[in-house]
């Protein structure tokens, strides 16, 4: 995983999966990253084959990291299976989901 | 983990046993991915399975006690031509399996597992024993994928067959992409036809809804500071919605929560709008999404768009082109009222130029001469020009009249009544000796014009004859007049009593007559002098005017060069704070 500042957004890509197993560590090591000019968090998901509950939970306390910032968490180019769970769950509502 | 083969008649079946913790789940559900590659599951149903049975199996881990996390997991796959089936065997003390699930709030990070199981399978039964539990997930394959499977067509058939559904999918989301974009540009083109923004904005939004397959939309934008929402544009303007304050916080109105929580809020048949909430009478059972707009920080309007429950809600690519049309069309109005702005203060600016062209062709382009006196007038108008004048008449060769107004108010009317006074009083000659009968003839005349657009003139007349060397002065409100008297520097101030006009109708005006002794100056001036405003925000004053004249009269200059240097000492006083009123000041020095 690589995560990379710039300007008030951090960049977070290189993630192969968000499960159970790693989600916690992802959490952490994102928070830990982030500093007090930090608003918004950039999610490159184009890698990223594989989310469950525990990653959707990951990714929600970001965004509530975000929320008290007045900044967002934008989700880029999630795969097809991670686009199904985000739909399903209907996390594209609280999450700015982008493809390009 | 340990992989076993079990084979059964015309299913095929996979066994996995995994050591209870979490970092075994992915190795095992990668491991099912090949097992359902290799018996040509299609790729949809497969993620299914594989996100169906981490949640299962992260269950499994995460409840098992301390003496259940030494046992092992036992996981089957089995793959049958009809369908696909996942056990789960568990050591947990398990649980009671809801009769319904609902999502968790959206912000909630836990609390999603069995709502995921439950989506992506057809069929779940939590099976408890003592001990030991076993969760079973059953999940129909498609007729597509069974129909390849059972006439045992090629493999590249089926890639081919896959390949087309996504170039479907691809075909789908371009063609919203193609139609967004054509409905922005059809309505971009209209924009510079139109100057109904309200209709820009519907027509914009119609074709939203057909693109989303809405069937209502309310468009609101903030006005008076960002604390009030009211309706630009709706689909159904019979239906009259209230305009919300934000002031009073958003409890009764998902259009007020959205704008407040700064993020889109969305209702369907679990949070249906509130039945106090005004969209809830436009259609009941309504399923949507509220999109508060904003530039910057700043909010600029939401949008709520909606259609009847049994539609479903709007998908990810809907939301996007959702988004997408209500930011377009925000920068489309605040782009629009920013020009409307522009030309409103292009209109404003060429009435000040009017204005002014007004007032300075009430100035006298000579001012006329009275023997043994030199006159000299000076009037520098504001950037908000008002209705300063002054005027000399010449009455006889001994005689003359001095004028000097302040009309108060601004722009064209402002100029306008200068005009007219300066008409009225140069119309009766035969009153121009008696200066405060002069005043309560205008004043009868102007009162009703003045009094109805609410403004007033302050005004001083001086009437002055050099043969019998006295002044009359009378005032209609005016600040007072100034009259050096010797070269020692006495300064006489006269303010005859008056209204100014357009106060009452019917005012008396009273003369005050001096001798003129030798070598007398007399300064009549407007307020913008005295209340003249230095960097620090001191006023001129008239003890600085009155200082200036007394200094001024121990020399012998002429009433132009006096001119002259009280301009200079106005200009030097300001130095670099502009001008706030007209300044105006007319000298007569012997």
């Amino acid at each position: 995983m690589k995560v990379q500042a710039q300007g008030e957004t951090l960049n977070v890509s290189g993630i192969k999966e968000l499960g159970a197993a790693n989600s916690q560590v992802f959490r952490d090591q994102v928070k830990g990253a982030m500093n007090e000019l930090h608003k918004n968090i950039e999610i490159d998901l184009s890698e990223t084959m594989f989310v469950d509950s525990c990653g959707l939970g990951a990714l929600i306390s970001l965004h509530k990291t975000t929320c008290n910032r007045n900044g967002t968490v934008r989700l880029l180019n999630p795969t097809p299976p991670v686009q199904q769970i985000l739909e399903l769950t209907r996390m594209h509502r609280i999450f700015e989901i982008v493809n390009n | 983990m340990a992989v076993q083969s079990i084979p059964v008649s015309r299913n095929i079946s996979l066994r996995m046993v995994l050591a209870c913790e979490l970092v075994e789940v992915r190795p095992m559900t990668v491991m099912m991915r090949g097992f359902l590659q290799e018996q040509g599951v299609p790729e949809e149903e497969i993620q299914a399975c594989e996100l169906a049975l981490a949640e299962a199996a992260n269950n499994a881990i995460k409840y098992a006690s301390a003496e259940a996390a030494r046992k092992e997991i036992q996981v089957d796959v089995v793959c049958g031509l009809d369908q696909l089936e996942l056990r789960v065997n568990d050591n947990t003390a398990g649980f009671e399996w809801p009769r319904q699930i609902e999502l968790p709030v959206v912000d909630q990070e836990t609390g999603r597992g069995l709502f995921l199981i439950q989506s992506l399978m057809d069929r779940v039964n939590y099976l408890r024993g003592s001990g030991q539990n076993c969760l079973v997930m059953k999940r129909k394959r498609s007729a597509f994928s069974h129909k390849i499977e059972s006439e045992f067509q090629s493999e590249s058939e089926r890639r081919i067959a896959e390949s087309e559904k996504v170039v479907r999918d691809m075909a789908e989301e371009l063609s919203f992409c193609y139609e967004s974009l054509s409905a922005i540009f059809r309505c971009s083109a209209d924009l510079g036809k139109t100057n109904d923004l309200g209709d820009f904005a519907r027509r914009l939004l119609t074709d939203l809804a057909q693109i989303t397959s809405a069937e209502w939309f309310v468009f609101r934008m903030t006005s008076s500071a960002e604390q009030r929402l009211e309706v630009f544009a709706s689909s159904d303007s019979s239906v009259l919605l209230p305009a919300l304050s934000l002031a009073e916080g958003g409890a009764k109105s998902v259009e007020a929560d959205a704008a407040l929580a700064r993020e889109d809020v969305w209702f369907d048949h679990l949070n249906p709008l509130k039945s106090g909430d005004p969209l809830a009478k436009i259609r009941p059972g309504s399923v949507g999404l509220v999109h508060p707009i904003f530039l910057g920080d700043s909010l600029i309007g939401t949008l709520t768009i909606a259609k009847t429950a049994g539609s479903g809600a709007f998908t990810a690519v809907q939301a996007n082109v959702i988004h997408t049309f209500a930011d377009f069309l925000a920068i489309q109005i605040v782009n629009s009222r920013y020009t409307d702005e522009l030309v409103r203060s292009r209109l404003v600016s060429r009435e000040l130029e009017i204005a002014k062209t007004i007032q300075r062709s009430l100035l006298p382009k000579t001012i006329p001469r009275l023997s043994g006196y030199g006159l000299a007038g000076f009037c520098e108008s504001a950037h908000q020009v008002g209705g300063d004048f002054y005027d000399v008449i010449k009455i006889n060769d001994d005689a003359i009249l001095l004028i000097i107004a302040d009309v108060m108010g601004k722009g064209i009317p402002a100029a306008m009544f200068a005009a007219i006074l300066r008409s009225l009083l140069r119309a009766v000659p035969e009153w121009m000796n008696q200066p405060a009968a002069l005043l309560g003839r205008v004043n009868r005349l102007l009162f009703e014009e003045l009094s109805g657009v609410d403004m007033f003139i302050t005004a001083q007349l001086v009437y002055v004859d050099s043969r019998a060397r006295s002044l009359t002065a009378a005032s209609a409100g005016h600040c007072p007049l100034l009259l050096a008297l010797d070269e020692e520097g006495n300064v006489k101030a006269l303010s005859p009593e008056g209204l100014p006009l357009g106060i009452l109708p019917e005012t008396t005006f009273s003369n005050q007559t001096e001798v003129l002794p030798k070598n007398c100056r007399i300064l009549l001036y407007t307020d913008g002098l005295t209340e003249a405003r230095n960097v620090s925000g001191e006023f001129f004053g008239q003890d600085r005017l009155v200082r200036w004249l007394r200094k001024s009269s121990q020399s012998k200059q002429p009433a132009e060069q006096l001119k002259d240097d009280l301009a200079a000492e106005l200009i030097a006083f300001q130095s670099a704070a502009s001008l706030s009123d007209d300044q105006t000041f007319l000298i007569m020095a012997e």
